[in-house]
């Protein structure tokens, strides 16, 4: 059984059809790319798994039990975490307290065991200086600061939304391996949403495509590269 | 669903006391007429502004000075101390406001309700306490159907709301400001980047609202008592109409102002429940949260 | 400061407030009657500003300090009079019953954000004038309740009645500061979205911060009606009791405890001042002080000695040091209407 699965999942705004029937699933250690080209619904499907937005049809269950309508912080304690594609940092907590709130919160933790596991947590991420303020890190570590965000909340499900956005190659190649190592050594089923194609091939066991908030295609990444309608969809996306 | 619920209301009112439907009418175009220029400020460009009530009570003494020691009649007076009105939002716009719209939301909230404690308790401290009335002949007029006679004169608070709300759909959708208006309110960064001067947009909106809250406030000294914390009540029912019909609902602002001007009045006429008039704004607002929580639960 | 210093400090200027009263017939001056009272009232806005901060630390503004606080005083009042408690317990019971209704309310405006809430809680304040006002006997109607108290003349007894009261306040908020509540209620405070993602349930902490603050609020009622011995409409609820906190809060610093009581302090001695002075309309003072606190300081003293601390103490460390936690100082600015993060269309659900 996988862990997290959607069935024909809907969301409506209005007149407006931002995810058409979904239906997919995810299991712990599977990464799996989510790609489509801008508008296509990727960043409002992970805000319906992680309980931003409520679905105007369909169900989510996650490990046999139905979320459909569980509040976002109620997933984040049963273990659906994502990151932020645009990164709000809490400006008036420095980094370390950023990445406790996860251990504080969605696993209970004291604030001691909270402090000395978000330590570790950044150290594995490579991830340094973590009693500085948040306007003072690179974008680099703004980046793996968020991933131990979500992280903290000790997630089997993650999801990553456009965290590469805004990497130079080197940084790209190294979050890539540190993501790897991180769903490998925690089991973490990943969905991970990109524009960067690169990212997807090294990265991705499969993917699944939307267009217009619609599944138009699933499989392994060279498959669905290669599937026309993919292309049609895709003006012109860097492999 | 409402308009049936309203009218099975309206006629138990008119077969009880049709009085109350006419003062409740009255009551609400007042409701209405501040309310609007609330619903332009905070509804188009979201400014937040708890000095809205103040504003109108500094315009209403202006124009009771300008009764006694000049003579002049507020209804004439009503443009003048408007413009001037609009000059005063002005400067206090580029004073303060300004400064506070580059930061958090809540500055503007806690910046404005001081400006408002300011603005009263000035006039407190230059003017005393004591709450002044003008008298005017024409305000006594009324009329007599059958059995009935009521005051006519506070007709006038509904052809303000009215001249008010076609005013403001007018601007919105006719002038090139309404229209920036419109775009900054939007998105502010995505107006700036077309080249619309937001804050001149701000600065122009604001003084306007200021100014037409102004114009009011003459009005309302032509009917009512004023001292220095009149405004008060004024600021917390236009923003439970705006706030109730929703950003930008100017429609919804004057259901609204009927809804709870015919309420309000219908309570002061029932003797039990003539002291619990002033809740009734409150209880709207409690309503119309619950309703929407529940709408939102189970969408 | 150093945290350990700053709590020495703080006892030791507890213990010494405390000793006050004892000096009433050598130092009438700074201990006679006058100063006593004074001191008192101080401390009660002292408490009411405290207690203020706490939720502003959440990012909602309530303006409705005067009306728990009322709650407070007929709390207090009425299961004095008609329950016959004693003092202490009537005290208490003006705090919970301040606390219920927080409670009570809470689950319905804590729905509410930013402008939409705050102005809930100006109504809140007049709602309650009107309900006791129109109470009948059971609230005294419009002219209230009087309670004469066991220490109407003990001038000692009442400034150790008040000083209670900012302990309590004290503790309050200083739990609110060391516990994990702090990084929920500054998480929700710097974006609700991203507190939520990270397991905060919002409605939960925003319900103990109304709730507590709320308390607070209905014990310093409690202990303000043993020194004045009536209850009534127009000065339980009475819009000073929000407006003079609020402005020492924000003038003394918020986000913080100390900030509060530096503000409550120089303030309530100033307003002595003032008050001799202007007889009315002296309130504009503290408007013009909003104002400009919001504009030129909006961190306050304790902010601005924060910033001279953390300048002289900056470039050793990478700048550790408490953050400057303000009203928008030295943020990047946040234009109006931007809604921030990728969740712009719906309300956050509670």
């Amino acid at each position: 059984m996988p862990n997290l699965e959607t069935i024909g999942l809907t969301k409506r705004f209005g007149g407006l059809v931002a995810v058409n029937n979904v239906s997919f699933n995810l299991s712990r250690g599977e990464i799996l790319g989510v790609i489509g080209p801008n508008g296509a619904g990727k960043s409002t499907f992970i805000n319906l798994v992680s309980g931003l937005y409520f679905p105007t049809g369909g169900s989510i269950r996650f490990n046999g039990r139905d979320i459909t309508t569980m509040p976002a912080h109620r997933r984040a304690e049963l273990g659906i975490a994502r990151t932020f594609q645009l990164i709000h940092p809490l400006e008036d907590l420095d980094v370390i307290e950023n990445v406790m709130l996860g251990f504080l919160f969605a696993r209970s933790l004291s604030r001691r065991e909270a402090r000395r596991e978000a330590e570790a947590l950044c150290a594995s991420l490579e991830l340094g200086g973590v009693e500085r303020e948040v306007s003072r890190i690179t974008m680099l570590e703004t980046k793996k600061m968020e991933i131990a965000r979500a992280l903290a909340c000790g997630p089997e499900i993650l999801f990553l939304d456009e965290v590469m956005a805004g990497l130079n190659a080197d940084e790209t190649l190294s979050l890539i391996a540190l993501v790897r190592k991180i769903a490998g050594e925690r089991n973490i089923g990943m969905g991970v949403v990109e524009h960067v194609m690169g990212v997807i091939r090294e990265l991705t066991h499969r993917v699944i495509v939307l267009e217009n908030g619609e599944v138009i295609a699933a499989g392994p990444y060279e498959e669905v590269v290669n599937d026309p309608r993919v292309k049609e969809a895709y003006l012109g996306g860097a492999a | 669903m409402w308009a049936s619920l309203g009218i099975v209301v309206a006629v138990a009112l008119f077969l009880w006391k049709p009085t109350v439907l006419v003062y409740g009418l009255q009551r609400a175009g007042l409701y209405a007429a501040v309310a609007i220029p609330m619903a332009l400020v905070l509804g188009v460009v979201h400014i937040v502004n708890l000095s809205h009530g103040e504003f109108m009570m500094v315009a209403a003494y202006a124009t009771y000075f300008a009764a006694k020691l000049l003579g002049i009649d507020p209804l004439v007076a009503m443009v003048p101390v408007g413009v001037v009105m609009a000059v005063f939002g002005f400067v206090i716009y580029r004073l303060t406001i300004r400064k506070a719209l580059k930061a958090p939301e809540l500055n503007q909230l806690i910046l404005t309700f001081g400006l408002g404690i300011a603005l009263s308790q000035a006039v407190n401290l230059a003017f005393s306490s004591q709450s002044w009335k003008l008298s005017l002949d024409y305000v006594t007029a009324s009329a007599t159907i059958g059995k009935y006679s009521f005051g006519t004169y506070d007709f006038i608070f509904v052809a303000a709301a009215i001249a008010l709300a076609a005013g403001l759909k007018l601007f919105l959708t006719r002038t090139r400001m309404g229209k920036a208006a419109l775009a900054v309110g939007q998105n502010p960064r995505g107006a700036a980047i077309v080249g619309i001067d937001v804050d001149r947009t701000y600065a122009f909106v604001f003084s306007l609202a200021v100014g037409l809250v102004g114009i009011m406030g003459s009005l309302f000294l032509t009917k009512q008592a004023i001292f220095p914390t009149v405004g008060g009540p004024y600021t917390m029912k236009s923003f439970c109409l705006v706030a109730m019909a929703g950003v930008g609902n100017i429609t919804g602002v004057l259901w609204g102002s009927i809804a709870l001007g015919v309420a309000e009045v219908a309570m002061t006429n029932v003797r039990e429940l003539r002291d619990w008039s002033s809740i009734v704004f409150f209880v709207i607002i409690i309503a119309t949260i619950l309703a929407r929580a529940i709408k939102e639960r189970s969408a | 400061m150093n945290r350990r210093l700053g709590i020495i400090v703080g006892v030791l200027a507890f213990v010494a407030a405390a000793c006050l009263p004892l000096l009433s017939k050598v130092a009438p001056a700074i201990a006679g009657p006058y100063a006593l009272s004074l001191a008192r009232s101080i401390f009660v806005y002292l408490a009411l500003a405290v207690s203020w901060d706490m939720l502003f630390r959440s990012g909602q503004v309530s303006f409705g300090i005067a009306g728990f606080f009322g709650l407070g005083i007929y709390g207090a009042a009425i299961a004095g009079i008609s329950f016959g408690l004693a003092p202490w317990l009537s005290i208490l019971a003006g705090g919970a019953f301040a606390a219920l209704a927080a409670a009570v309310f809470g689950l319905v405006i804590l729905r509410l954000r930013a402008i939409y809430f705050s102005i809930t809680t100006l109504a809140l304040a007049e709602i309650f004038r009107i309900i006791f006002h129109n109470g009948g006997d059971f609230t005294g109607g419009a002219e209230g309740l009087i309670m004469p108290s066991l220490f109407s003349n003990d001038d000692g007894a009442l400034y150790w009645l008040a000083l209670s009261g900012v302990a309590i306040a004290l503790v309050a908020s200083s739990w609110f500061a060391r516990s994990k509540i702090r990084f929920a209620l500054t998480a929700i405070r710097n974006n609700e979205i991203q507190a939520k993602s990270s397991g905060i349930g919002i409605y939960k902490y925003l319900m103990i911060a109304f709730v507590v603050s709320s308390f607070v609020q209905g014990i310093a009622g409690g202990i303000q009606l043993q020194s004045y011995g009536s209850a009534a409409p127009d000065d339980a609820f009475n819009a000073n009791y929000t407006l003079l906190p609020l402005a020492m809060a924000l003038l003394g610093g918020v986000y913080s405890t100390i900030g509060p009581v530096i503000g409550a302090i120089l303030l309530g001695l100033a307003s002595e001042g003032l008050k001799l002075r202007i007889p009315y309309g002296h309130l504009v003072v503290y408007g013009i002080i909003i104002v400009l606190v919001i504009l030129f300081m909006p961190n306050g003293l304790y902010g601005l000695w924060l910033r001279g601390a953390r300048r002289r103490e900056g470039s050793r460390r990478g700048d550790k040091g408490d953050r400057s936690g303000g009203l928008g100082a030295g943020k990047a600015p946040l234009v109006a209407g931007d809604a921030g993060g990728p969740v712009a269309k719906e309300a956050p659900h509670a």
